[in-house]
């Protein structure tokens, strides 16, 4: 695009004002190099595909454990698309997860939550506890045999929390035990009360995101702030504009998300298994992956720890850990590398869980 | 210690109690003297109770419904229970304690509805009133049961929904007929429903309910030292337990057939060789009825063959397989027909038929299982194989005629309803091709876009670094 000769504005983005929407964004840069800067992007738009193939399926399914299954069985094997609009759907949130513990802890080993940027890291957390609300309550609603489990397990985790432990398992169950009433609440959090509140926040981390410029080119790798602000000063090579050079890229690896979320959708079969029975036993029954190293510390806790019950103590202390990390930016007001190497250590163990509860 | 006035005042208490507890008419207001008359049952005496002199509620020989009084309501005047309940003796209390617990303790029948006496009276003198039997013999218990169960109007009164008569019924049986002989291994009433704990057959724990009735038969029918007396065999039970029948018993299938189903409860009368099809039809009704079309119907009759039996047995009837028919050694048709000419013929004829038909079915059964395996959910899926299942049904039981122009149409049928599933199944997996091709369509795009922006982009790139 050539800027010394000015297009005659079409029609559309006369009346849209794109000219002084396209000029305010071109002053903003963004880094030229970093895969790392795309995360966020891309988190985003995985959650659009959500909201997209979300509404498809909310057309079919219906919410009761009697048809349940069997509107989800229909949907699959009967109504056109339906099969790649589920699998779109179920890949995606794998995806979502992924991209935004990825985002996570990039933030934090980059240590890019410093000042001013706290509003952005709260809302980003916020964003991330709403999203793995999402994907619990979504791995619940195919009510299938395995979907009973992890409402059991997940609700019976849940009971640990100190203080709001009984209230949210009663919240997850719907009463004292997993019934029906479990997936319509389950079904009423995860087509709107939780989509509702992660629009908004997500729209407060935007917000945030456009009030400082500078938070994406946050090179931010030394602790020294005058060697920072030089390195900033001299980033024009090092950057491109947000608009349309960053923005293209972002495209770019949007759909190539696309691709990849349509390619697992129609080749990688996600069997629905066998509707919930009661009666049957639901030991041996295995988490999704992001909360296996949760899993893995729960099942092998001792019964009691320090005189607590032992899954009580750990999960206190990961909820301990969760306030830790909340107020991060303002405990680590400098950014100190210590915070680094705690998040790379975080990331081992949390991989060595995961590995050893699958082993 | 106690004075001497205490002891004076328990002497003239003791004295007192003893007088109230030992009048023989005992006070029990006018509200209770009223009921008591207003409960005599109507009916005829048929009992031989001494109802003959006077008023009813005068004598208090016979209590029960058959012009007897009855206990206007037990817990105030079964004072028999009251008794014996407190007594130490086993032999005398535990008729007591098991009546508690019994489906007649619920109503107004009382210990004096079987054995008579005068359950107003609190004393020993209770036993002496005209009529009591505290020990009835094997035949008699019957009558005791008739009393009430084979009055209509009593019985009314109790649960309008009770059934009436079961001890005429069981007079009419073979158990009835012996015990009325004076044969004290038949059964009577209460070998089967208890004596004084006796419960309602839908409680679980009675030997007569549903899950208990096989066993219960089988606890004399499969004892050979009581049966030999009577020449019968003791296989039965075992026999029927490895049968279609009692399998489907074992999996709760509650149309599954026990010992009743075929000969009867009170009535119990072993099916003969000319009625046995009748047994059989309660049930295979749509069977006998085309069997009494087919040649074999008359034959059989001719020849004292037991009708369905011949064929399929009796306690150990197998599941009834396209095998039986043709002319194959295991056929069935072939342990009389193996020499006869035309019997063969028709048995070709039918066998294949038939055996065509149920294959056809059974593949159609298969293609819409594995469609469904496959993930392909057809919505007239159950609709077909109903159809399919009905149209066999149909024509098991037509192949009964044993007439191969009667199983044309039935056959016909089974084939209509394959064809249908069968184009489900191929309508169900063209939309998925069609649908597997609109899915690569769309990655095929997605792939072009992400080419077309990647070029562009990169083209943004160099043009950029161009300039600078």
């Amino acid at each position: 695009m050539n800027a010394e000769q000015p297009r005659k504005p079409g029609w559309l983005s006369d009346r849209l004002g794109w000219g002084g929407i396209a000029a305010s964004l071109e002053r903003h840069r963004a880094p030229r190099r970093g895969f790392v800067f795309y995360l966020g992007g891309i988190t985003l738009f995985l959650l659009l595909l959500q909201v997209l193939s979300g509404v498809l399926l909310v057309l079919y399914y219906k919410p009761d454990a009697a048809n349940a299954h069997a509107s989800l069985e229909r949907i699959v094997g009967e109504i056109p698309y339906g099969d790649l609009v589920r699998g779109v759907h179920a890949w995606s949130s794998e995806f979502f997860i992924a991209f935004l513990l990825a985002h996570l802890f990039t933030v934090v080993l980059r240590r890019s939550y410093r000042s001013p940027q706290e509003l952005s890291w709260l809302s980003g957390l916020v964003a991330l506890f709403i999203g793995v609300g999402l994907a619990f309550t979504g791995t619940i609603l195919p009510w299938s045999q395995k979907a009973y489990a992890q409402a059991r397990v997940g609700s019976e985790i849940a009971h640990n929390v100190p203080f709001l432990g009984n209230w949210l398992y009663r919240l997850l169950r719907g009463g004292t035990e997993v019934t029906s009433n479990t997936l319509s609440n389950a079904y009423g959090f995860h087509v709107a009360v939780l989509p509702a509140t992660l629009t908004l926040i997500v729209g407060f981390h935007l917000f945030f995101l456009s009030r400082k410029p500078a938070a994406i080119s946050e090179p931010a790798d030394d602790d020294d702030d005058a060697e920072a602000s030089k390195a900033s000063s001299a980033t024009e090579a090092d950057t491109i504009p947000l608009y349309p050079d960053f923005l293209l890229r972002q495209a770019v690896v949007w759909v190539g998300v696309l691709v990849a979320v349509m390619t697992l959708a129609i080749f990688a079969d996600r069997p629905l298994g066998a509707p919930a029975d009661p009666r049957l036993s639901s030991t041996g029954a295995m988490p999704p992956w992001y909360f296996l190293p949760f899993h893995q510390i729960v099942r092998s806790s001792p019964r009691e720890l320090l005189g607590i019950d032992g899954p009580k103590f750990i999960v206190g202390a990961t909820c301990l850990l969760g306030l830790l990390v909340v107020v991060l930016p303002f405990l680590d007001r400098k950014g100190s590398k210590l915070v680094a190497w705690a998040g790379w250590l975080v990331l081992f163990v949390l991989i060595l869980l995961a590995t050893s509860a699958l082993s | 210690m106690r004075s001497p006035s205490q002891k004076l005042f328990a002497l003239v208490a003791g004295v007192f109690v003893a007088a109230v507890a030992m009048s023989p008419a005992r006070a029990v207001g006018p509200e209770g003297a009223a009921a008591a008359s207003a409960s005599i049952a109507p009916g005829p005496s048929a009992s031989a109770s001494a109802s003959a002199s006077g008023s009813a509620s005068e004598n208090p020989a016979a209590w029960g419904p058959q012009g007897r009084v009855l206990p206007p309501a037990m817990d105030a005047t079964n004072s028999c229970v009251a008794c014996h309940i407190t007594l130490t003796d086993q032999k005398l209390r535990a008729p007591a304690k098991e009546f508690l617990t019994s489906v007649h303790s619920d109503d107004r029948i009382g210990c004096a509805g079987c054995h008579h006496g005068d359950p107003r009276d609190p004393t020993v003198g209770a036993h002496k009133a005209v009529g009591f039997d505290p020990h009835p013999t094997h035949a008699e218990v019957p009558d005791m049961c008739a009393a009430c169960h084979s009055n209509a109007s009593f019985m009314r009164t109790i649960n309008s929904r009770l059934p009436i008569g079961e001890p005429e019924l069981y007079r009419l049986s073979l158990h009835g007929k012996l015990t009325a002989a004076g044969d004290d291994q038949a059964p009577n009433c209460a070998t089967c429903h208890g004596k004084h704990d006796i419960l309602g057959p839908s409680s679980p724990k009675s030997p007569v309910n549903r899950a208990n009735i096989a066993t219960l038969c089988s606890g004399c029918h499969s004892d050979g030292k009581r049966m030999a007396k009577y020449g019968l065999r003791t296989d039965q039970f075992s026999r029927w337990e490895k049968s279609v029948h009692g399998k489907a018993f074992k999996t709760g299938n509650p149309k599954a057939p026990t010992c009743i189903g075929c000969h009867g409860a009170h009535a119990a009368t072993p099916p003969e060789a000319s009625s046995v099809g009748h047994a059989c039809g309660r049930c295979h009704e749509e069977e006998l009825a085309y069997f009494e079309m087919g040649p074999h119907s008359k034959g059989f009759r001719k020849r004292g063959l037991a009708e369905c039996v011949a064929c399929h047995s009796n306690h150990d009837v197998q599941p009834a397989s396209s095998l039986m028919v043709g002319t194959t050694a295991d056929a069935t048709c072939m342990k009389c027909h193996s020499k006869d000419d035309k019997p063969r013929k028709i048995a070709d004829e039918l066998a294949d038929l038939l055996r065509g038909a149920r294959g056809r079915a059974a593949e159609a059964r298969a293609m819409l299982a594995r469609a469904r395996e496959d993930g392909l959910h057809i919505a007239g899926a159950p609709y077909a194989l109903d159809q399919i299942a009905t149209a066999e049904l149909k024509l098991r039981g037509v192949v009964h005629t044993l007439d191969p122009a009667r199983l044309q149409a039935p056959v016909a049928a089974v084939d209509k309803a394959v064809d249908e599933a069968k184009r489900l199944v191929d309508d169900a997996a063209r939309t998925r091709r069609l649908e597997r091709h609109g899915y690569y369509a769309a990655l095929g795009i997605s792939c072009v876009l992400f080419l077309s922006l990647a070029l562009k982009s990169f083209q943004l790139d160099r043009r950029r670094r161009d300039r600078s």
